[in-house]
């Protein structure tokens, strides 16, 4: 998890568009990085985070490449493609893979900015989603393996009598557990808990 | 004149007719054997009939051994041409057996010179009369038969072998034409050859008391082989139609694809640095609402659309430069000559179109300078262009006209007046334009090429309304050619 500000990614191996991208972008107020080639970016630019805007075809690695090369090493920034002559095949390949957008070199100012700004949101309801995963992992991490016992039976809604003579610990050590797991995951009611756990275990 | 004489002699006739005609095809075109193959059939029949009629009236025995001995003659000219025909016609069939067919025949016909009185015969003691077909005619009353008769006889068979084989290894090679053709072969050469075979062979053997009979079935066989050569020359006037066809598809889509590929080259090129202008201004535009812009970010940001403007120019002089470049071969040429080589080669389109094409040239025409193919190039598209524009009027009105005259002392002025109903205002002042087209299936490429291509030339090419009537003329000048240039 890294803590930079989300920045747009410029990658395209046209000097001219890539400075007058990145000069327009930064004077309508985004962090702006850029990249000569798809290879330069999988260099030095995927501990980042924000969005990415790809020229379509570049040499050696081109848009689609550079995209699913990401997907591989487990990168999600979003993509937005930009290219000189779009054809169907590409841009459904690139949409398929996740694209945001796929617009020409010469698209209005607005709508660029407009898949841009999408793709950053994307990228940040995408990032807080697996910040508050992980802040949960770490939560449940501090249980220990009885507790997770007693609350796998506790969350299918069985009584602490139930649970004390499955696992043959006295009723009040059931209830001692319950205290402990509210205490440590920072929940008031059984109801809390149940969602908790279900949040929990959602892909993340 | 009787039924028989009558019959023997129109067959022989008429077969002879169609001699004339497929040995002048085989003469046009001599790749085609098969047309010579059936003219020495034809002479095999002719032959045997004029020999069998010789029988059907010799008055001796011996008049009748004489015309016998001659019967090998056009019989072995006759097979011999068959089986070769069948061979070239059907494609098949295996090739010992073609020369074990034909390698008999010939002994028998060797054998036939070197003994008396004829292969067929030690001798013949005595003749008869009988009716056949309303006459009287001669057959054979009694006669010593060589013990060798088994050769023609296995000849025969060999042929009929030979045919079988070719036909069904056609038939199982599965093509519609080609079954077709193996069924031809197959019954228009066996069966008449099988009927031959038992008639002769019961005249010769004394099984029955009929003349000797080959030539009905040879004629038979000769008509089966004139109907499928004529069904081939339809085929390959078609085939060549077809071919025609196809070429000019070809050259269509060949020219679009190039076409294409340049406009998706140019559009990328020109994408680029137009992309770029783009967002540069958009930059300085943000950049000049800010209450304290940066001068320095500005001034780079003009650098930049200036140096992006003149690399997208320098995409458009390349491309300029490419149609340019060919023009080095600038030469004098005679304008008539060009015309007329051009005229040549949208002659066939021409005719498929039903556009009638004229030229007409002032008496004293001076040579151009130009680049022959080039400006071939832009009378055909002009010509091209023309057809197009006809496409709608009824045939007889399909007029292109090609005028060429001395405009001043330094320049020939060039006219393709076609007959079509014109164009509107607003596509003449359009139609230069690159990409622009009124035909479904153009590129908009055409004109405009031509123009640079006349430009290059130092000359000029214009659009106008006929005069006083229907149609477009589309006009262009070449420089007249120095004198002393090669």
């Amino acid at each position: 998890m890294t803590r930079a500000a989300p920045a747009v990614h410029v990658v395209d191996d046209d000097a001219d568009f890539r400075t007058a991208l990145a000069r327009m972008l930064c004077a309508s107020g985004f962090e702006v990085l850029s990249y000569s080639s798809g290879g330069d970016f999988l260099a030095r630019g995927t501990h980042g985070c924000g969005c990415v805007v790809a020229d379509l075809r570049m040499p050696q690695i081109d848009g689609l490449a550079l995209q699913q090369a990401c997907t591989r090493a487990g990168l999600t920034m979003p993509f937005v493609f930009l290219t000189g002559d779009a054809d169907v095949p590409s841009a459904v390949s690139a949409l398929k893979h996740g694209a945001v957008d796929f617009l020409d070199k010469r698209a209005p100012r607005e709508a660029l900015l407009g898949a841009i700004r999408a793709a950053l949101e994307r990228d940040l309801q995408a990032r807080s989603m697996r910040s508050r995963q992980e802040q949960l992992h770490r939560r449940f991490a501090a249980l220990s393996e009885r507790e997770h016992e007693v609350l796998a039976q506790v969350v299918q809604g069985r009584m602490n009598k139930q649970i004390a003579a499955d696992l043959a610990i006295h009723e009040r050590t059931v209830k001692l557990h319950r205290t402990s797991i509210t205490g440590k995951l920072g929940v008031r009611s059984v109801a809390e808990l149940t969602t908790l756990v279900r949040e929990s275990q959602l892909p993340g | 004149m009787t039924l028989v004489t009558l019959v023997w002699a129109v067959g022989a006739a008429s077969a002879l007719t169609f001699t004339v005609l497929y040995g002048l095809v085989w003469l046009s075109d001599r790749r085609k054997l098969e047309n010579l193959l059936f003219c020495f059939a034809v002479v095999g029949f002719v032959g045997l009939a004029g020999v069998e009629l010789g029988m059907m009236h010799a008055a001796s025995p011996a008049e009748y051994e004489r015309w016998a001995y001659w019967y090998q003659l056009p019989l072995a000219i006759g097979i011999t041409a068959q089986v070769l025909f069948v061979r070239q016609y059907l494609g098949s069939g295996r090739d010992w057996l073609l020369w074990t067919v034909i390698l008999t025949r010939v002994a028998v016909l060797l054998a036939n010179f070197l003994m008396e009185p004829s292969f067929n015969f030690e001798h013949i003691s005595s003749i008869a009369h009988v009716t056949f077909l309303g006459e009287q005619v001669t057959v054979i009353d009694s006669a010593v038969v060589r013990s060798w008769q088994w050769l023609p006889l296995l000849n025969c068979i060999l042929f009929v072998a030979y045919i079988a084989d070719a036909a069904l290894t056609l038939w199982h090679r599965g093509a519609r034409e080609a079954r077709q053709r193996a069924l031809v072969a197959g019954i228009g050469f066996v069966v008449p050859l099988a009927l031959a075979v038992a008639l002769s062979q019961s005249a010769v053997l004394g099984i029955a008391r009929l003349p000797i009979l080959g030539a009905p079935s040879f004629l038979i066989t000769t008509m089966v082989m004139a109907v499928e050569l004529s069904r081939q020359l339809r085929l390959g006037r078609r085939g060549r139609e077809e071919a025609v066809e196809l070429r000019s598809e070809l050259a269509r889509v060949g020219r679009i694809t190039a076409l294409g590929q340049l406009a998706a080259a140019l559009a990328h090129e020109l994408n680029q640095p137009l992309g770029a202008i783009l967002r540069n201004a958009e930059a300085a535009e943000v950049l000049l609402e800010q209450s304290v812009p940066n001068i320095t970010e500005l001034k780079a940001i003009m650098a930049d659309i200036r140096r992006d403007d003149s690399r997208a120019g320098a995409v458009i002089d390349k491309m300029r430069a490419m149609i340019k470049r060919s023009s080095a071969e600038t030469r004098s040429v005679p304008v008539q000559e060009l015309v007329r080589d051009t005229l040549a080669l949208a002659h066939a389109e021409a005719l498929e179109r039903q556009v009638i094409l004229n030229c007409s040239f002032a008496t004293s025409l001076p040579p151009v300078a130009a680049d022959r193919v080039q400006i071939s190039q832009v009378l055909l598209n002009l010509i091209i262009n023309g057809m197009d524009a006809m496409a709608s009027c009824p045939p007889p009105g399909r007029r292109l006209m090609i005028e060429a005259h001395a405009a001043d002392a330094a320049t020939v002025l060039v006219t393709v007046a076609d007959s079509g109903p014109g164009i509107r205002s607003e596509t003449v002042k359009r139609m230069f334009d690159p990409f622009f087209t009124t035909k479904p299936d153009g590129m908009g490429m055409g004109l405009p090429v031509s123009r640079s291509i006349v430009e290059a030339h130092g000359g000029r090419l214009w659009a106008e309304p006929n005069e006083g009537g229907r149609g477009l003329s589309m006009r262009f000048t070449l420089p007249r050619a120095a004198t002393g240039l090669a």
